[in-house]
C-alpha cells in the first residue's frame, strides 16, 4: 500500500473536480517534522482494518480561500462555512482513500467529520501511530493533510 | 415538466454546490428543497410536492441507508426515486441502497460534466 500516495491522489481530485485551484505536494525531505501553522482543523475518524484519523490542517486566508472557490463567492471570515467546506473536503479524501484501500482488501468506515477553529492547533495522541503528512501548495499558501494510523 | 428535487446532505456546502451543478448542467428542474439528514428529508417529502430525491449517505442521525429503509415503509413517499450522491463507493453499501430502492449514485467528488451525464437521464 502506498498511502501517502493514494492521499495525495484523492486530494488532487478533490481540488480538480469541485474546488478549480490548481495544487501540487511539497516535496520535503524530512515530512515528519512539517508543521503548519493552522487556525482550522478538519478530523475524520477511520474505523476497521486501518484505525485512525485523517486531519486537513488550514491558515486562516487558505481555509477562507478554499471556501470562497467552492461556494463561488467572497468569504471574509473563518466561519460556518469554512468548518463545513473544508469538513467536505476531508470527507471527499478520506472516501478516495477508502475507495484506494478496498483495492488492497482493505476495509475502513469513515466518521462524520468535526471542524475545530483556533490558534496554532496541533494533533497528538494515538500512540504507537505511523504520522503520514502531505504538505501541499497552492496560490493561496500551504496546507496540509496528514494522517496518523495504525494498521489492525 | 420540470421535477421539483430534495437535496439531502449535511454539508450545506454540498448541497449548494450539487445545486450549483444541476444549474449548470441546463437540466430542467423546478423548485431545489434541502434537508441535512434522514429525518429532515422525511419530514420534506411528507410536506412538500417532490418529483425525485438526491441523498448523500454517510450523515448524522438518520443516514442515508436508514432514509431509504424507513422512506419505504411510508406508503404515500415510498415510490418517489432516490438517487445517492457519497464518497462511499464500495459494491456492499452501494449494493444494499439499491437493494432498498435507490435508482443509481454518484460518487464524490463530480464534475459539472458528470453531474449532467449522470443526471441528465433521470431528470
Amino acid at each position: 500500500m502506498e498511502l501517502e500516495k493514494s492521499l495525495i491522489d484523492a486530494t488532487l481530485e478533490v481540488f480538480a473536480s469541485m474546488i478549480f485551484i490548481e495544487i501540487e505536494p511539497e516535496t520535503h525531505s524530512d515530512r515528519e517534522a512539517v508543521a503548519i501553522e493552522s487556525n482550522l482543523f478538519s478530523l475524520i475518524g477511520l474505523a476497521g482494518d486501518i484505525k485512525g484519523v485523517l486531519a486537513i490542517q488550514c491558515p486562516s486566508n487558505v481555509a477562507m480561500g478554499i471556501t470562497g472557490a467552492m461556494l463561488g463567492m467572497e468569504v471574509t471570515e473563518l466561519g460556518e462555512d469554512a468548518k463545513d467546506a473544508i469538513g467536505e473536503i476531508a470527507n471527499m479524501v478520506a472516501g478516495g482513500l477508502k475507495e484506494a484501500l478496498a483495492v488492497f482488501g482493505k476495509k475502513i468506515e469513515l466518521a462524520i467529520p468535526t471542524t475545530i477553529i483556533g490558534e496554532s492547533i496541533r494533533t497528538s495522541g494515538l500512540s504507537g501511530a505511523t504520522r503520514v503528512m502531505v504538505p501541499f501548495l497552492s496560490p493561496l499558501g500551504r496546507f496540509g493533510i496528514e494522517l496518523r494510523f495504525i494498521l489492525s | 415538466m420540470a421535477k421539483n428535487v430534495l437535496l439531502v446532505d449535511d454539508s450545506s456546502t454540498m448541497r449548494k454546490i450539487v445545486s450549483r451543478s444541476l444549474r449548470q448542467a441546463g437540466l430542467d428542474f423546478g423548485e431545489i428543497y434541502e434537508a441535512g439528514d434522514g429525518l429532515e428529508a422525511l419530514a420534506m417529502l411528507e410536506k412538500e410536492s417532490i418529483d425525485i430525491v438526491l441523498s448523500d449517505i454517510n450523515m448524522p442521525n438518520m443516514n442515508g441507508i436508514e432514509f431509504l429503509r424507513e422512506k419505504a415503509n411510508r406508503p404515500a413517499i415510498k415510490d418517489i426515486p432516490v438517487f445517492m450522491i457519497s464518497t462511499e463507493t464500495g459494491d456492499d453499501i452501494i449494493g444494499e441502497a439499491k437493494s432498498l430502492g435507490a435508482i443509481g449514485a454518484l460518487k464524490k467528488p463530480f464534475t459539472p460534466d458528470k453531474v449532467n451525464e449522470v443526471l441528465g437521464p433521470i431528470m
